[in-house]
């Protein structure tokens, strides 16, 4: 009897002592990670006149290509694009500090005519027209599909998505598009 | 340092090097700034820091061994068992996390996960196990055996500005491929112990870095959102890179570029 109360002092005692839950750092990430990801795969259909030869178009296409984002871009952008990217829906007062623009950083995993240190994670996409497109392997719209949705086509897609989580707008997947095609 | 040490840190730094193919990444005065620091970590000295923080705040080693409810000579294996369930927190925590409930313990107020003495004392801490091997059981109990599903969940899933997991850039498909100039690296037992060689020094920040903080670093270059340290999700995560580095040895501080 006696044996069994001391016994469970102890216990009770070492539970009361012991509960350091509270007493570290465990924040709650959950509805972050919730928030951060992404829609289910969707296939797009590419608009019409998307592939141009403007050289405008093909030259956001290639800084797009070329670059990771607005902060970090050497050379300015061309006409069309910015290095800030003003959030849809967000006001803006003076002085407040408005988030760089993300650009492709496809160099990143892509070798491409007169690229600086490209990645090899992906294929390489020199001579992509000739060797994919006029032998009729690939399509423009396969082209678009893939930078816009790499998953529609192939679920264990380790690239980049652009537009199906609202990374770029559909026009500036048309100028990449159209400078992977572009003769180079 | 002890000299097994140094020998253990430069055969893992040499293979990562390897790896890496001449022509990428490392110019040779890189290289040669690489071999000084071999020599001379620089990081060896806040790991030092690190011990003389244990000893103002607690005592040392044995209280400790103590507070895990470990003899001495049983601490650096239980060390190389983190992160590990532990019934007094209640959850799976990290090194660091349980090095707040030891400075709460003996009434000082636990150092953030973040701060830079919190990095040296749980360094030291680390580096107690120095020459063990990676001893973490996922399937000690429960609430480990949650843990590594819920990292391995977290690795694999897609999410962020740019729709990358973890696995995008460090899956056995990529391995040894270039990411715009950085090959990417192995982080399993099979190529480097990544989880065996943090804390580091990482020379890019000229600072002393922890694992989670290193996941926060990919985390932010790829658009995921940043999850904070010692959330269950990030504590998850280092669970799940634990476990692929299970059985290496442990060299504590890495080098890394
Ligand atoms: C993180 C790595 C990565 C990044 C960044 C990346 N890609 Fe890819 N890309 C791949 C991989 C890997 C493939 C192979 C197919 C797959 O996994 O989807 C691929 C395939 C492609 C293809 C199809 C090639 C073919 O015909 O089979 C095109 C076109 C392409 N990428 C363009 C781009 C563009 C444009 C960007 C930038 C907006 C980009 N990629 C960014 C990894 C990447
Ligand atoms: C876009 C590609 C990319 C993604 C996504 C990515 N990483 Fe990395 N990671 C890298 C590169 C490149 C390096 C090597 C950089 C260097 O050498 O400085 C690296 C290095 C690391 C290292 C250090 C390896 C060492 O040698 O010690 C760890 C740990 C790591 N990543 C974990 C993660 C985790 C966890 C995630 C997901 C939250 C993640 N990475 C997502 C590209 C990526």
């Amino acid at each position: 009897m006696k044996k069994t109360l001391l016994m469970s002092l102890v216990l009770a005692g070492s539970l009361i002592a012991a509960d350091y839950s509270s007493v570290i750092q465990h924040p709650d990430a959950s509805k972050l990670i919730q928030k951060d990801l992404l829609p289910p795969a969707k296939h797009f259909k590419m608009p019409a006149n998307c592939v141009t030869t403007n050289s405008e178009s093909i030259a956001r296409g290639a800084f797009l290509f070329h670059n990771l984002n607005g902060k970090k871009a050497k050379k300015n952008p061309p006409k069309g694009l910015s290095r800030k990217q003003m959030k849809p829906g967000k006001t803006y007062l003076p002085g407040d500090k408005i988030p760089s623009k993300q650009y492709g950083n496809c160099i990143a995993c892509h070798d491409i005519e007169g690229s600086v240190g490209p990645g090899n994670v992906g294929p390489s996409l020199v001579g992509y027209k000739k060797m994919f497109v006029d032998s009729g392997v690939r399509d423009a719209q396969f082209v678009y599909q893939q930078i816009a949705d790499a998953r529609a086509l192939n679920p264990e897609s380790l690239m980049t998505i652009n537009l199906a989580n609202g990374l770029f707008s559909s026009s500036e997947v048309c100028d990449l598009t159209s400078y992977i095609l572009a003769p180079k | 340092m002890k000299p097994g040490i140094k020998i253990v840190l430069s055969l893992a730094l040499l293979s990562s090097l390897s790896f890496g193919g001449e022509s990428f990444a490392m110019s040779d005065a890189d290289r040669a700034m690489y071999t000084e620091m071999l020599e001379n970590n620089p990081a060896d000295i806040l790991v030092e820091s690190g011990n003389e923080l244990l000893e103002e705040l607690v005592g040392g080693d044995a209280a400790l061994a103590a507070f895990y409810k470990v003899t001495e000579d049983d601490l650096a294996k239980y060390i190389a068992g983190f992160p590990r369930y532990i019934e007094d927190f209640k959850q799976v925590v990290t090194i660091s996390q349980s090095l707040q409930g030891l400075m709460h313990k003996h009434g000082h107020k636990p150092f953030k996960l973040k701060s830079a003495k919190m990095f040296e004392l749980s360094s030291y801490v680390k580096s107690i196990a120095n020459g063990e091997n990676i001893n973490i059981d996922i399937n000690a109990n429960k609430h480990i055996k949650k843990s590594y599903a819920m990292g391995e969940n977290n690795y694999m899933t897609p999410r962020g500005g740019r729709g990358l997991a973890c696995n995008s850039c460090h899956s056995d498909a990529v391995i040894g491929t270039v990411l715009r100039t950085q090959p990417l690296p192995d982080l399993s037992s099979k190529g480097v112990a990544v989880a065996a060689t943090w804390p580091a020094y990482r020379m890019t920040k000229s600072s002393l870095r922890t694992l989670p903080r290193r996941f926060q670093g990919c985390m932010k270059n790829a658009l995921l959102k940043v999850i904070p340290l010692g959330s269950e999700e990030m504590v998850a995560l280092e669970v799940y890179l634990t476990h692929q580095a299970k059985g290496s040895e442990i060299a504590i501080p890495g080098l890394k570029r």
